[in-house]
């Protein structure tokens, strides 16, 4: 399998140095985060939701090396911290250090200063510049997929930004996610629907004391297109999932 | 076909996706697509899916990655049509 060709040697020895690092602070920060959520926010998950999502991501983890890529709907800036508290315990992240997925966060929101730029760095984060040079983009993607090729999980949010309408957007899928998934042969898909009960709206922050439920589904999109066409089709397959899951959640409420 | 049928005909497809439409009046070669058109970055591969459509010809995603400005365009089109 290809660990991203198209990776210079010094970028991947960059991304290998952040992840040992990331990984000896663990203990601390794989401890803090869920306690700050819990009792700094007061946000909880529904906690048999929470069981099963932990379940089944530990298992798709588990039950084979290919690629896994997870997909999340996109409602606040809040979102990765949140679904990675929702589908792994701190223990759990501990023993297998690969299943801390890595995010690619919006450049321009946390790696503006400092003391974000040190935490995007001990968060598993590339920092994305969407809309920038497609040869910057390009590179980005390429980090991504030398990650996901070495069993690291990578968070992305195939809508390419938060939902101005609140609602999963098929048509909105980010075809470069299509195209990540089309260059990694047997890349796997977890897809994660995670939402407030007060989130009526995309915003900044979840409210105080949010309560959250989540949602896994595993899908394995494939295309008989060919090009630009299968990966958008592709990213389709994957947001068209989050949309369906989207549907069970109202449907339940 | 020239260059400047290729650019006239792509300038028709990006009309649609273009959100300055002053900058679309004196667009060149040198136009940025997404900083001085302000094309959603989204939207970008459905312009590039309308090239395939329009010049019948197929580009793949590593092509993509070269089409910053109006010229890019014209350069990747004017290879695949010959």
């Amino acid at each position: 399998m290809s660990e991203g060709p198209g990776l210079p040697r010094r970028e991947r020895v960059a991304l290998l140095v952040q992840l040992g690092v990331s990984r000896l602070l663990s203990p601390l920060w794989l401890t803090l985060t869920p306690l700050l959520m819990r009792f700094g926010f007061g946000w909880r998950v529904d906690a048999e939701e929470r069981a099963v999502a932990v379940r089944e991501y530990r298992r798709v983890r588990g039950e084979s090396s290919a690629p896994l890529l997870l997909c999340a709907n996109h409602l606040t800036m809040f979102d990765s911290f949140v679904i990675g508290w929702a589908i792994g315990s701190p223990g759990g992240y501990l023993r297998d250090f690969g299943a801390v997925p890595w995010n690619t966060p919006e450049e321009v929101h946390f790696a503006s200063t400092w003391w974000k730029r040190i935490l995007v760095y001990l968060y598993k984060c590339v920092p994305l510049k969407r809309g920038g040079d497609r040869a910057q983009v390009a590179k980005t993607l390429d980090k991504v997929r030398f990650l996901l090729a070495r069993g690291e999980t990578v968070l992305v949010f195939p809508e390419g930004g938060r939902s101005r309408t609140a609602r999963v957007e098929v048509d909105s899928a980010a075809y470069g996610v299509g195209r990540l998934v089309t260059s990694l042969p047997g890349c796997r898909v977890l897809c994660v629907y995670l939402r407030g009960e007060g989130q009526g709206s995309w915003s900044d922050l979840p409210r105080r004391g949010e309560r959250f439920h989540v949602a896994v589904a595993l899908i394995e999109p494939k295309s008989d297109k060919r090009g630009l066409r299968a990966s958008l089709d592709v990213a389709r397959q994957i947001t068209a999932q989050l949309a369906e899951m989207e549907h069970s959640y109202f449907d339940g409420r | 076909m020239n260059a400047k049928e290729i650019q006239d005909r792509v300038l028709k497809i990006l009309t649609p996706y273009v959100k300055d439409e002053k900058a679309l009046a004196s667009a060149g070669p040198g136009t940025n697509i997404l900083e001085d058109l302000k094309v959603n970055s989204a939207r970008l591969v459905d312009v590039v899916l309308a090239f395939e459509d329009e010049f019948d010809i197929e580009i793949a995603d590593e092509d993509v990655d070269s089409v910053n400005t109006i010229g890019d365009c014209v350069t990747l089109i004017a290879q695949k049509v010959t």
